[in-house]
């Protein structure tokens, strides 16, 4: 939670859910990436935890609210307050456990469902580390980013690879459809009043620079 | 007592300013993150006024102690066991016959139960007042030795491989295969799924590296040596995988505090049964987590009721109850509260019923009253929730939010709103197909 830093300055805020099956290292994923941390022994996620981390893409300051659940299946029901309003999402598996990536399916499924179509998926093998104990290969994988249309990246949390890739792809990729979409209607994001949402498409909002609060 | 800043370091660097910096010295002091030991010994963070704070904690803890010592000696030992003083507080018709004193126990019993058990006692107190002893009386003796050895008879058909569990404690995990084993039988909750984290530890308890230091002593284990006990221990528990049984995220963490409190493997075992059987709601733990789902609908109306501000500030903001009330209701607070806040919580959980996580849930929320009003993002909530649960260091700071400043409940009115709760989650989820 020390990472939350509400007064912080920035342009744009996105929220970025991960998702994937129990063990597969989301929560690894977003220590790595906000904290700079690994835990071997870490603890299953129950209800819901999030951290932030600012990154700065061309010369704005994004700041990226990561949401982190538990990924249990009797857990799916609870979590549609989860997906509202994301604008990324990082779908991972465990490249070690195949079971983990035949679900991945079900998830996007899911994250379709719950968001709007121009979200940013970006399927995520984790454990590349592991290589002896590879169990889906990275064709498989990437074949299936391609068929359903999402980015797909390796990683490794625990040796730090590709963490950072994965979060600043996403986050950048974000930012180009809602500055894109900022143009196409002819109006410069910067220049929105304080506590406007952005809308992209119908639903998935960036939003700017909301007037933030205590903590 | 904490590793990262002793109380020599922090004097020394603010020795030289305090003549000029004297205001600021507190605020400065209370930024500075420290990790240290709880009465448990959990690793916490906190900073250095949290310390303190334990400290008074642990005075008090031992003052209570005291109480409870004096009220022994005038009432006699073992006088909160009657099952009279019980029955009482439990609302059980009260005979004509019974005596005045009777009464006055009860009412104390309450009262000193709110104010907390003395670790020491807990054990003892926790095993008669919840109604595990009395479903322990109703097996034979044998029973729970009986059951380790059924589960051990089911060592060799397990052949699945387990690839990715972690580190874990023995200990918790034997138990859970324990108990789930004995769920199947009693078909409780026929359709949970064991899952994989069976291993997982309960993250920064001293005690699982030096259980001989924490005085717990777990014999069904010892017989076992170093990794086939982990293998077998696992197959095991795998072998629940194709049965019906399992298990749900979050009662792991409820386990391993149960563990550690009571003294002995098979009285944690019926502490746990009588939780899951009599204490919670039904279904709280079971493959939708309906129980769960329902006292989070409970707790909504409840929140409109008793802190109608917070809850249309709330309600504006699309925060959904559920984004911090699941690991609440699912954890028993363990996971968010520290741990002498979440066993003063239990102390009065297994007296009084499940009704007093609602208590606790709301004192939370009013507490930060003011704080929630001011927010306008749904992380913002969850951030000031989080944060003052984690710093929730003096339990009576909670609880007497939770019993003096939240309007009284009974189980009678809860079970009315769970049935209603029940009822509108059925129709929501026939309405969807």
């Amino acid at each position: 939670m020390g990472a939350y830093r509400a007064d912080e300055d920035y342009d744009y805020l996105f929220k970025v859910v991960l998702i994937g099956d129990s063990g597969v290292g989301k929560s690894n994923l977003l220590s790595r990436f906000t904290r700079n941390e690994f835990s071997l022994e870490s603890k299953s996620t129950i209800g819901v935890e999030f951290a932030t981390r600012s990154i700065h893409v061309d010369d704005k300051v994004v700041k990226a609210q990561i949401w982190d659940t538990a990924g249990q299946e009797r857990y799916r029901a609870i979590t549609s307050a989860y997906y509202r309003g994301a604008v990324g999402a990082l779908l991972v598996y465990d490249v070690t456990r195949h079971v983990t990536f035949e679900n991945v399916e079900r998830w996007l499924k899911e994250l379709r469902d719950h968001t709007d179509s121009n979200i940013v998926i970006m399927l995520v093998g984790n454990k590349a580390d592991l290589r002896h104990l590879r169990a889906v290969t990275t064709e498989d994988a990437k074949a299936f980013a391609e068929r359903e249309n999402t980015f797909f990246m390796e990683t490794s949390a625990l040796e730090s690879l590709n963490v950072e890739n994965a979060f600043t792809e996403v986050l950048t990729q974000i930012y180009r459809v809602v500055s894109r979409k900022a143009l196409e209607v002819g109006d410069d994001p910067a220049a929105l009043p304080k506590g406007q949402t952005i809308n992209v498409g119908d639903d998935v909002s960036a939003m700017k620079k909301v007037g933030c609060c205590s903590a | 007592m904490y590793k990262t800043h002793t109380k020599r370091e922090v004097s020394l660097e603010f020795q030289s300013q305090i003549p000029v910096l004297r205001p600021s010295i507190h605020s400065r002091r209370a930024n500075l993150t420290v990790k240290f030991q709880d009465l448990y010994g959990f690793t916490v963070e906190g900073n250095v006024d949290d310390v303190n704070v334990l400290n008074e904690v642990r005075e008090k803890v031992r003052q209570q102690g005291r109480v409870w010592w004096a009220l022994e000696a005038s009432k006699g030992a073992n006088w909160y066991l009657q099952p009279q003083v019980t029955s009482i507080v439990e609302g059980i018709a009260l005979k004509s016959s019974l005596k005045l004193s009777t009464l006055a126990n009860a009412i104390t019993l309450k009262k000193l139960i709110r104010k907390g058990i003395p670790p020491v006692l807990r054990p003892k107190v926790w095993f008669s007042l919840s109604g595990a002893a009395k479903k322990k009386s109703t097996v034979p003796e044998s029973y729970y030795n009986d059951l380790t050895k059924a589960v051990e008879g089911k060592v060799t058909p397990a052949t699945r491989q387990i690839d990715h569990i972690l580190t874990g404690d023995l200990i918790l995990v034997h138990f859970l295969v324990h108990f789930f084993f004995y769920l199947s039988f009693s078909f409780l909750i026929p359709s949970l799924v064991l899952i994989d984290d069976l291993l997982l530890r309960f993250d920064g308890y001293a005690g699982s590296i030096d259980r001989s230091a924490t005085n717990l002593s777990w014999s069904p284990v010892v017989g076992h040596s170093g990794g086939s006990c982990c293998t077998t221990t696992c197959l095991v528990a795998y072998s629940f995988r194709d049965s019906d049984v399992g298990y749900c995220q979050g009662l792991n963490y409820v386990a391993a505090l149960l563990l550690l409190v009571m003294k002995t493997e098979e009285d944690a075992f019926w502490m746990l049964a009588v939780l899951l059987e009599n204490v919670l709601v039904n279904d709280c733990y079971s493959n939708n987590l309906s129980g769960c789902h329902v006292e989070q609908r409970v707790f909504k109306d409840l929140l409109v009721k008793e802190c109608p501000r917070i809850a249309a500030h709330l309600e504006e903001l699309e925060f959904d109850v559920s984004l911090v009330a699941t690991e609440w209701f699912l954890c028993l607070f363990s996971k968010s509260l520290p741990s002498e806040t979440t066993l003063r919580v239990w102390d009065v959980l297994f007296f009084e019923g499940a009704k007093v996580l609602f208590h606790v849930a709301l004192a939370i929320f009013k507490m930060k009253e003011e704080e929630l009003l001011l927010t306008h993002h749904v992380g913002d909530v969850i951030n000031i929730l989080q944060k003052t649960t984690h710093h929730l260091f003096d339990p009576d700071d909670l609880l007497t939010v939770a019993f003096d400043n939240i309007g009284s409940m009974t189980t009678k009115t809860i079970s009315k709103q769970r049935k209603k709760a029940r009822t509108g989650s059925n129709g929501r989820a026939r309405s969807k197909i």
